[in-house]
Parts: C-alpha cells; sequence; structure tokens
C-alpha cells in the first residue's frame, strides 16, 4: 500500500517562546512511508517542529494535520523517541519494562496488560533484536542497545509515524550504522520517520528527503536537492552558527 | 529479659501502640514517596523542605496550641511557601533552583528554632527536631493513618503515569501525560507525609523514613515496582524496630527509627552482590558499563 499522499501537513505553523521566534510560518508536506531528516543549527527549531507534531506545542500562528486530524487526536499514530541521554539508565527497569511502556497510552492507567499487549511487546523486541535481553537492567546495554530500547517501545506502541530527537547523539560509529540499517528497513514497510539530525553526511546517507530550517524555512524536498551549496550557506552560515555545517555528530 | 518483655510488653502502653501505628502507616507512604525522592534525585531537596515546616508548625502553635489540624495546615503552608517560593526565584532571578531552595530552608528553619525558643510552653525544642513517641495523641495517628492510605491509593492508582514521569518525563508528555500534576501531586504529597510524620519522627529526621528505605531498596532490585515494596518493606521492618529501641534505649523516636533504617542502609551498601561496594572492590573498582 504505498500512497504518497501527505501524512503531515503544515500550514504556515509558528511558534513562539516568549519573544523569541522559533519557528517562523513554516509551510510543508510530508509524504506517507518515507524518511525525513530534519535539519539546522542549534535554535534552528529542529526540536520545536517535532514537538509541535505531537501537540504540546501551542502555536502562535497556522495549523498542523496528522493525517487528516489534529495532533492531539492523532497521539496513538505517532510515536516519539526522546534523546538517550534524557533518562537516568540505572533506573530499576528492564529491557522489557521500557518497551511496555509504548502500551500505556493505548492501555489508560489501570488495564492490565493483555495477551494481544503482549504479543506486540514480543514483536518489538523481536524486530529490533533484543529479544534476548529483555530480562536486563538497562544500564547493562551498549549505547547501539540502548537506542534499539526506544525504538522498540515507539514500535510497540503501534503507530505509523516516528518522531526521533536527535538518535545519532552519542553513538558510536558502530551503533549509527546499525540505526541507519533499521531507519532504511522502516522506511521500506512504509513507515514515516522524521528525525532531527545533525550531522549532514549522515543525513544524506540515510533519509529520502530533508528540511532544512533556519526558524523559517529554506529548503525541503529530496535529500539531496535540500543540500545543496546554496541552501547550506543560507541555512548555517549566517550569523549565529558559523561551524555548524561540518561533520559535528555531537548535539547542543 | 525474656522475648515477651522485649516485644510485647512495651505495647501495653497506650502511646506506645499510638506511636508504633503512626510509624508504620508512614512508614508505608514515606517508602513509597521515598523511591520518587531518590530516583528523581530530590533527595537533598526532600531534607530541605522537611526543615522548612517548622515556622509553620511553630506559628500555629501559637495561634492555635496543640491542635492537631492546626499544626498540620501551618507545615503544610510553610513547606508549600518554600516549594513555590524557591521555584519563584529561580525563575525571576539568576539563582538556580538549588541555592534558592537552600537560601529559603535555612531562613524558614531558623526562624522556627527562634519561635519555638521563645513558645510560651513546656513543649521544647528536640521533640520538634527528633520527634517524641510520648506526643502522637489520638489525632496524630489518625492523621497520619488518613496521608498514608491516601499516599498508597495515589500511587495504586497512578502507578503509570508515576512510573513514565520519574523515568522518562518527556516520553510521559508525548503521550499525552500531564508532567506538571504529577509533579505538583508528589510535592504535595510529600509535604503532607512529612507534617504527618513530624510528632514521630521530628522534622529533622522525618525524611530518614522516606529515603533511607528507598535508597536501601535502589541498592538491591531491577524492577521499579519490587524497589517500592521492598522500599515499603524496609520502612515497617524499620518503624517497629525503631520504636522498641526507643522504649528500651530511652532514645528519641525519630533517632532510633533512623538509626534501625540507617543500618540496613549501610548493610546495603556494604553487601548488595550487584550494586554493592564489596562487589565494585572485587571487580578491582571498574567502572560501570556507560552508553
Amino acid at each position: 500500500m504505498l500512497t504518497r499522499e501527505n501524512i503531515l501537513q503544515f500550514r504556515g505553523v509558528t511558534v513562539r517562546y516568549g519573544r523569541l521566534t522559533a519557528l517562523d510560518s513554516i509551510t510543508l508536506d510530508i509524504p506517507c512511508g518515507e524518511s525525513t531528516a530534519v535539519l539546522g543549527g542549534n535554535g534552528a527549531g529542529k526540536s520545536t517542529l517535532l514537538r509541535s507534531i505531537l501537540g504540546w506545542q501551542p502555536l502562535a500562528a497556522g495549523e498542523i494535520r496528522v493525517g487528516d486530524s489534529h495532533p492531539h487526536h492523532a497521539r496513538p499514530r505517532v510515536a516519539y523517541v526522546p534523546q538517550r541521554h534524557v533518562v537516568d539508565w540505572d533506573f530499576p527497569i528492564t529491557v522489557r519494562g521500557v518497551v511496555e511502556q509504548g502500551r500505556y497510552p493505548s492501555l489508560g492507567p489501570f488495564r492490565r496488560l493483555s495477551e494481544a499487549d503482549q504479543e506486540l511487546v514480543n514483536g518489538a523486541l523481536d524486530e529490533l533484536g533484543i529479544a534476548d535481553l529483555a530480562a536486563r537492567q538497562i544500564r547493562m546495554l551498549s549505547g547501539g542497545q540502548q537506542q534499539r530500547v526506544f525504538l522498540a517501545r515507539a514500535v510497540a506502541q503501534g503507530g505509523d509515524i516516528f518522531l526521533l530527537d536527535e538518535p545519532f547523539a552519542g553513538l558510536d560509529l558502530f551503533g549509527a550504522e546499525e540505526l541507519v540499517h533499521i531507519l532504511k528497513n522502516w522506511e521500506k514497510q512504509g513507515r514515516t520517520v522524521l528525525a532531527a539530525v545533525h550531522d549532514l553526511a549522515l543525513a544524506r546517507a540515510c533519509f529520502t528527503r530533508g528540511i532544512l530550517l533556519d526558524t523559517s524555512l529554506v529548503a525541503s524536498g529530496p535529500i539531496a536537492e535540500v543540500l545543496s551549496e546554496a541552501n547550506v550557506d543560507r541555512a548555517f552560515r549566517q550569523g549565529r552558527c558559523v561551524h555548524g555545517a561540518g561533520h559535528e555528530g555531537h548535539h547542543a | 529479659m525474656s522475648l515477651h518483655d522485649f516485644i510485647i510488653v512495651p505495647f501495653s502502653y497506650e502511646f506506645m501502640r499510638r506511636g508504633l501505628v503512626s510509624a508504620m502507616f508512614l512508614g508505608v507512604s514515606g517508602g513509597l514517596l521515598g523511591c520518587i525522592l531518590v530516583l528523581r534525585r530530590m533527595a537533598l531537596m526532600g531534607d530541605a523542605l522537611s526543615h522548612s515546616l517548622l515556622p509553620g508548625i511553630a506559628v500555629a502553635w501559637l495561634l492555635f496550641g496543640t491542635s492537631t489540624t492546626a499544626l498540620f495546615f501551618g507545615g503544610l503552608v510553610a513547606g508549600l511557601l518554600t516549594a513555590i517560593g524557591s521555584a519563584l526565584l529561580s525563575r525571576l532571578t539568576r539563582v538556580k533552583e538549588d541555592a534558592a531552595f537552600g537560601s529559603l530552608f535555612v531562613l524558614f528553619f531558623g526562624a522556627g528554632v527562634a519561635l519555638i525558643s521563645k513558645l510560651p510552653t513546656r513543649v521544647n525544642l528536640a521533640d520538634f527536631l527528633f520527634g517524641n513517641v510520648l506526643g502522637v495523641s489520638p489525632s496524630d495517628m489518625r492523621l497520619a493513618m488518613v496521608v498514608s492510605i491516601g499516599t498508597a491509593a495515589v500511587f495504586v492508582l497512578f502507578h503509570r503515569s508515576i512510573l513514565l514521569e520519574t523515568f522518562d518525563p518527556v516520553f510521559h508528555r508525548a503521550t499525552g501525560g500531564k508532567g506538571g500534576l504529577v509533579h505538583m501531586s508528589f510535592l504535595t504529597l510529600t509535604v503532607l507525609n512529612l507534617v504527618a510524620a513530624m510528632q514521630t519522627m521530628g522534622v529533622v529526621l522525618a525524611l530518614g523514613l522516606f529515603l533511607l528505605p528507598a535508597v536501601s531498596a535502589y541498592l538491591w532490585c531491577d524492577r521499579f515496582r519490587s524497589m517500592l515494596l521492598l522500599s515499603v518493606g524496609i520502612a515497617l521492618a524499620g518503624s517497629v524496630s525503631g520504636i522498641l529501641l526507643s522504649f528500651h534505649a530511652g532514645l528519641a523516636s525519630g533517632a532510633s527509627i533512623v538509626l534501625c533504617l540507617g543500618a540496613v542502609f549501610l548493610g546495603s551498601v556494604v553487601l548488595s552482590p550487584k550494586y554493592g561496594a564489596v562487589t565494585a572492590l572485587r571487580r578491582g573498582l571498574a567502572p560501570r558499563r556507560h552508553p
């Protein structure tokens, strides 16, 4: 079922934090079933764009549609994968425990995990190749494995749109290669992926489309066109972010 | 001394039974809340919060005498003022939240000590600071029971929200969770429990009943639920043995409960097979694997 309809639509989306404008009248469409890198320097609005899709960022102007719905009503479809450093990896929880959290939004506060839920959790563990680590406390994992635990939680959620905040941050070369492989597979399966990415070379290698931000939209479309020299110059070399265009893998 | 003399006789006294019941109920809620304090790295903040209750309690005492309700609301107001005041201070000035909390709590604590030393009553400062099981009135005991049952109910009902907000607040929010609400309820529950624990534990030592069981359980458990249960278990055992110790050794009840819990904590630090100090030394101080 490879329709190419637009699964995410932005129309004049503006987000402000006090007097600071984080996103300035963004209008763009994101087609279903493709992987898109969200690019730009620090403070260009990458994370804000992802959060606005989750409906937790009040918009100063404009509108976002997820499929046909307002973001608030599309929540189960949209799976968010935070940066790895936001959680305490010493937390008393196992790999399986984290992946089960993916089912919580559909279960609400009281219902127990049904057999169908367990199947989804098992499926996600299998898909990400961490079924044999399920009983481990999460500190006892490599960086790449920890990233896969987060991805498995998103898969268990059962959504078809995946928002990844700096998924490559802090991964070593092997971990990054693994992640590229996983994301390419997801695209083949028709999943829509939107990821904030710092590293332009990685974005070229791994994503089909790109969105280049500098609080306003610089370019959007196939990744090679978006990352033309002129566009990159515009997004990165104007004022703020002089060194940003290079290959710095680490986050802000 | 026979076992009967040691364990049963103390509780033939009415005040001892009240002290025991209060301490055990507070052990349940304290053990639960302590886990969140430990996991969210709010242990020191909780300590500051408990100190800051003192002036509220003192003012309530001045105005309304020994009424449990008045003391309760006095402590509550002082605790919330500290929490909200430091949040405001850190947002309005360049002072960071830990410094704001630290400054406000010593200020409050100092004011509390000054007030109580001038109070025209027979009650001495030490009882406020370190607890006195003799002072647990029937209404204090009822307060402890209500607060404890309420806290436990919140944990049972909102188990998932609490877990998500503690482990990964960003994901919690992304899935429609109300993080701010969970946080505020948590702070309120903490203040309620601290106030309820004041008679038995004293404001300086109350946090021990929360923190020590949780941090001990943290050294043994790899699952959130088992950490909560073990923490409650340790808190219960510590309350019972602490109350007994206090009776037989003639110690302040808060101090003896903290001492019993402290023994469990030190034992866990040394002996925990996975996260204990002995294991770490045996591994040649090899650092844990970091991502």
